[in-house]
């Protein structure tokens, strides 16, 4: 009977390095699904940053999987920058929701303000809590650095920017900037406390896709920003990374593969992106994808085992090494057999 | 005086470039030459937007573009549609009852759905967003309407849909339910037992005329 030789954290040291580890490592996108699982309000992933740990902690040793706990939220930016936020503790919420942006109008736009402390700006000091947990525990130290445009859509409004970047691209610019000045501070924070050879970087991009705006205009009020940011954070020594390519971004990807990217950056994509495409356009650095979440919410463990087994033997290969995930976020109420079928999947068929 | 042809491009394209200003221009312009202004709004307005439909759907233009089509869109509407109203010769196709349900705060998808319908003559009542299923059955008791639509962008949310179904089945019976949303598609829609399903807002509307026997 085969046998793993490696824990997460040796598994996921040997990726980064370049080496084979001894199976594909499966990161599955726990957040609300963790809180589940441990019996726990959803909103503790996101509001408590020692019960988010522990119950993230928990799932991963339930589950066997390779994803240490982090912080990270699809809204942010609204909230940092002064907005009020809700925590999920409505019925079917799974995650904070901005109920007011900091921008309601074009004057808004001019008296923004990077916040000075950016430590105590919205949920940093959450995200600051886990981080100090992760670096007790020896493992990455994750920061959120984007994506830039997600973050901006966040303060100024996502349908206030869809107007804005036709009739006032020069507002939704400078809004991007006071964005990235923010993303960058918090950077040098984290270097500053941690050290940058502890850090992973992680950029969540989800209104980048080309479901809501046009390659051109990733081209021109995202990807100066991801550049910008990126470089930042390497000329700072972190070489880590991890990029959630959300959604449809096929049209984005030749301008994503314009941003300063480190061979440790972990490209992860949605169903809509095929595997091979990622591999293609991102030959050195690690591929991560794509179980289809509502499949895994939605479907028989059966199939999700087949959906895994396809990615990875789609995959595994890929010379910058490859991480089974779910193409995004489980859902918080995914049946656990389902969620568990990602890591017997990486033990049947991922074994190098 | 522009003739009526002219008109009727002036909105066209007043819709298609998002030009607020040209389309109220032309909605004005429409009215004081006396075009009919159901006229004008279906085969000015209207056409405009299902053109801009068509080249999302083609990916020719993008969710900007589409929204400040329907500034411009809404903004020539203001003119024209109350003297519809007055004469009494509103077409209406139906009514329809949209929201995006419970927990969930993603709207841009559930307004260009709302508009769409609008534009293929669809009087649409709009519940906004965070939609509890009480709220959704009050509404269309209210508006005696024909058509129910839905909303979820999140996995998370789109439960509240599934859980939503069977009541909206037992207390609202002859009305059709459509459905829509980034994590859905037509197996779950037929799963959950919905009517229809739109994998975009352009097909969203083509789906409720077609229910609604159009």
């Amino acid at each position: 009977m085969w046998c793993e030789t490696m824990t997460s954290g040796e598994r996921m040291a040997a990726l980064m390095k370049g080496e084979r580890p001894d199976r594909v490592p499966v990161i599955p996108f726990l957040s609300g699904h963790a809180a589940v699982v441990c019996g726990q309000p959803i909103t503790r992933i996101s509001d408590d940053a020692a019960e988010s740990f522990r119950c993230q902690l928990l799932c991963q040793e339930l589950y066997g999987h390779d994803g240490s706990p982090l912080y990270a939220y699809a809204s942010a930016g609204g909230w940092e920058f002064g907005g009020d936020i809700e925590f999920p503790v409505k019925k079917y919420s799974g995650a904070i929701v901005v109920t007011r942006t900091p921008i309601q109008n074009e004057d808004d736009v001019h008296t923004l303000r990077v916040p000075d402390d950016v430590s105590k700006a919205g949920a940093l000091p959450i995200a600051l809590g886990i981080a100090r947990k992760q670096a007790e525990y020896g493992m990455p130290v994750t920061l959120q650095i984007g994506a830039p445009l997600t973050w901006t859509g966040s303060v100024i409004g996502e349908e206030r920017m869809m107007n804005w970047l036709i009739k006032k691209p020069d507002l939704v610019h400078i809004v991007l900037d006071k964005v990235s000045d923010f993303l960058i501070k918090v950077a040098q924070y984290y270097v500053k406390e941690f050290g940058a050879d502890r850090l992973m970087a992680f950029h969540g991009a989800a209104t980048e896709t080309n479901k809501l705006i046009s390659p051109k205009q990733f081209e021109a009020f995202s990807m100066p920003y991801l550049q910008r940011i990126n470089q930042a954070c390497i000329d700072m020594g972190i070489n880590t990374y991890f990029i959630h390519i959300c959604g449809e971004q096929n049209k984005n990807l030749k301008f994503w593969q314009q941003v300063p990217l480190t061979k440790q950056t972990v490209i992860s994509v949605g169903r809509e992106i095929d595997l091979n495409t990622a591999m293609e356009m991102f030959p050195e650095q690690i591929v991560a994808g794509n179980v289809d979440p509502t499949i895994i919410q939605e479907g028989r463990a059966e199939e999700v085992y087949e959906q895994a087994r396809e990615c990875i033997e789609k995959a595994k290969e890929h010379k910058g090494g490859y991480i089974l995930m779910a193409g995004c976020d489980v859902p918080p109420h995914a049946p656990p057999a389902n969620v568990f079928q990602l890591v017997k999947a990486a033990r049947d068929f991922g074994r190098y | 005086m522009a003739d009526e042809a002219t008109i009727l491009g002036q909105l066209k394209q007043a819709v298609m470039d998002g030009d607020e200003d040209a389309a109220v221009a032309a909605a004005n312009e429409a009215v004081a030459t006396g075009v009919d202004p159901q006229k004008a709004i279906m085969e000015g307005l209207a056409a405009g937007m299902a053109e801009m439909g068509r080249l999302y759907e083609e990916e020719e233009c993008y969710v900007p573009e589409l929204m400040v089509s329907s500034e411009a869109l809404y903004a020539g509407l203001a003119v024209l549609q109350p003297l519809v109203a007055a004469s009494g010769k509103a077409a209406k196709k139906g009514t329809a009852v949209i929201g995006a349900v419970q927990g969930d705060i993603h709207d841009i998808g559930k307004n260009l759905v709302k508009m769409m319908l609008e534009v293929s003559g669809i009087e649409v009542v709009d519940l906004g967003r965070d939609v509890e299923m009480e709220s959704f059955i009050a509404a269309v008791k209210d508006a005696n309407a024909d058509l129910l639509c839905m909303s979820a962008l999140m996995t998370t949310t789109i439960i509240a849909i599934k859980d939503y179904m069977p009541e909206f089945k037992a207390k609202l019976p002859g009305v059709k339910i459509m459905i829509g949303g980034a994590p859905l598609n037509q197996h779950l829609a037929d799963e959950w037992g919905a009517d229809g399903y739109g994998e975009n807002a352009m097909e969203a509307a083509r789906v409720a005329v077609r229910l609604l026997g159009a």
